[in-house]
């Protein structure tokens, strides 16, 4: 995947450089040490999985990263790959305790749905997060009014107290914006998630003011694609490119439905995203522009 | 985590979802492009099937490639730190800007000399993209970019006198680009024309993929960059990369590998890497 390790070389060192935070990335980064390794042995997933009393299948949510390890399973694995050198025998194991550490979202998981956790666990850990928002202003930024408008939007009024820790997990993921390492953040917005009035006037201009400020920040770079660029059309509708900065991590596409998620890190898939994520960006307005464009749609709303 | 097979939601089912390349911005990925086979090459992910497939080829050929483009980016910061510094330049043209990465020329320039003016110049679109958004004007001094080819110095030196005084000193920014025009397009000519329009206390730095280090390894990664890319390379000797040079004061130490040009350190001075590199100052 990457250039400094061309195909071919085997597959040894651990990836112990700690990527920031969150149980999701080391899962993924485990899963994919283990996949190299099993692959470099020449075993495959059914022969791996007979070793851990499983099946193929179990091996593949082990390697896609999608569940916890046991441990046993991870040194029965390391066995079978020929995995004997004690040190990164020892790192991997560390690295699968720590997977299985609880994320900061852990404790909303009586409002979180089941296959949004993981993008909680991937947006906590990403260096880059490009995103096309098309009718809604993307969680990272959303006020606190603005995101109770659409949490009520989404699962009808329902109980306060359930609505506000829902807001609360918009607003615990928003730390990460201004943390000491913070990603850089890349948004295109399409016009109409900003010309909707959500949660009324009021909400929705300080909305706007609220992403006005977010711009000035220096790891954050917005841009709004205008009603009379049409060509973007072509996204269909929102998605989110989250990047690692470990190398070995590919670049995560996540799709949002009403009520499941994909996500994506196939590279033709990614790819895919990729060149419409640029075309959309080379459509947008500038950020400059974008500044001015936001200034006047807060004087019209 | 993958799809399981699920159709990605762009794909409508109806086969009407154009395909990015029928986009009006002409992003073509399905050829490798010199920009983001270099992105590849440092380790970056802004790159596609196309661009890896082609800089994996170029690795095997050469390994070390992985380090000479490091190198290079190593050696553009220096000579930058040492214009801005040294040499009091406060405008640049650096022109085959590559996807923007740590390091960028108006970082290294406004870092040392806050109010630098930095105009980029590249013609690859995923470059642009990434320009357009995150090369932005600061407090620091003008940043802007230009979407043209080295080919057409006319248009970059008019596009560029909107950012940069041309009655003060510029310094011309080449950085491992030069090797995509041959002999037939005459690449002396385009340098002379971009020196033509700066005056006397400019600056002019250059690196150049060597015809003459590691010679069997650069040409064989030659002709297989060749097959594969867009743009084709022209690696040349250290005679011929001196001749960009001529008239000019070249600036100690001279025309050296690029890892020797001022190194930081003993480890940077003796990083393999097969690239001439050099800053001359117009008399």
């Amino acid at each position: 995947m990457s250039a400094v390790q061309p195909s071919g070389e085997v597959p040894g060192k651990p990836a112990v450089t700690e990527p920031r935070g969150g149980p999701t990335v080391l899962r993924i980064m485990l899963g994919n040490q283990l996949r190299r390794l099993r692959e470099a042995g020449g075993i495959t997933p059914d022969e791996a999985g007979y070793e851990i009393r499983g099946s193929r299948s179990k091996i593949s949510r082990i390697e896609h990263g999608r569940v916890g390890f046991k441990e046993r399973d991870v040194e029965d694995l390391l066995t079978l790959y020929g995995v004997t050198d004690e040190d990164l025998r020892a790192s991997m194991l560390t690295l699968a305790r720590q997977a299985n550490t609880p994320g900061w979202w852990a404790k909303y998981n009586d409002v979180l749905p089941v296959w949004f956790e993981p993008y909680l666990g991937l947006e906590t850990a990403a260096s880059l997060i490009r995103s096309f928002e098309l009718q809604f202003v993307h969680g990272l930024f959303q006020t606190e009014d603005y995101a109770r408008a659409v949490t009520i939007l989404g699962y009808g009024p329902g109980a306060i107290d359930e609505i506000e820790r829902r807001v609360s997990v918009r607003v615990r993921r928003q730390a990460v914006l201004t943390s000491a390492d913070p990603p850089r953040v890349w948004f295109v917005i399409d016009e109409a998630a900003l010309r909707r009035p959500i949660g009324g006037r009021q909400v929705m201009r300080a909305q706007l003011k609220h992403l006005l400020e977010a711009a000035t920040l220096p790891n954050v770079t917005i841009q709004v694609v205008p009603f009379r660029r049409g060509g973007h059309a072509a996204a269909g509708g929102s998605f989110t490119i989250l990047r690692f900065a470990a190398p070995d991590l590919p670049d995560v596409v996540y799709l949002e439905h009403l009520t499941s998620a994909l996500y994506l890190d196939d590279r033709r898939d990614v790819d895919h995203y990729m060149e419409v994520m640029n075309r959309l960006s080379a459509e947008a307005h500038t950020p400059v522009a974008t500044t001015r464009f936001l200034k006047e749609i807060i004087q019209e709303i | 985590m993958t799809s399981e097979g699920s159709p990605p939601a762009t794909d409508r089912g109806d086969g009407t979802a154009p395909r990015p390349h029928e986009a009006a911005l002409d992003i073509d990925t399905s050829v490798a492009h010199v920009a983001r086979v270099y992105d590849y090459w440092l380790g970056g992910k802004d790159n596609f099937s196309a661009d890896r497939v082609a800089g994996d080829q170029a690795i095997q050929a050469y390994p070390d490639i992985v380090y000479s483009v490091r190198a290079n980016r190593a050696f553009l910061a220096r000579t930058v730190r040492y214009l801005a510094g040294e040499a009091g330049i406060r405008q640049f043209l650096d022109i085959g800007t590559g996807i923007p990465t740590a390091n960028n020329t108006h970082e290294v320039a406004q870092d040392v000399a806050p109010g630098s003016n930095v105009v980029y110049v590249d013609n690859d679109p995923v470059v642009l993209t990434h320009a357009r958004a995150l090369l932005v004007s600061g407090m620091q001094g003008n940043t802007n970019y230009i979407d043209a080819d080295l080919r057409d110095t006319g248009r970059i030196l008019a596009e560029a006198a909107l950012t940069l005084d041309f009655s003060r000193p510029v310094a011309i920014m080449l950085m491992a680009i030069l090797q995509h025009i041959d002999e037939a397009e005459d690449p002396y000519a385009i340098v002379d024309s971009l020196l033509a329009a700066v005056p006397p206390g400019s600056y002019l730095a250059i690196s150049h993929p060597a015809a003459d280090i590691e010679t069997e390894a650069m040409a064989q990664m030659a002709e297989r960059l060749n097959k594969l890319m867009a743009e084709k390379v022209t690696f040349r000797t250290r005679p011929q990369v001196a001749r960009f040079f001529e008239g000019l004061d070249l600036v100690k130490p001279g025309m050296v590998r690029v890892q020797e040009w001022r190194p930081a350190s003993e480890i940077e001075a003796k990083s393999p890497a097969a690239l001439w590199g050099g800053v001359g100052r117009k008399p």
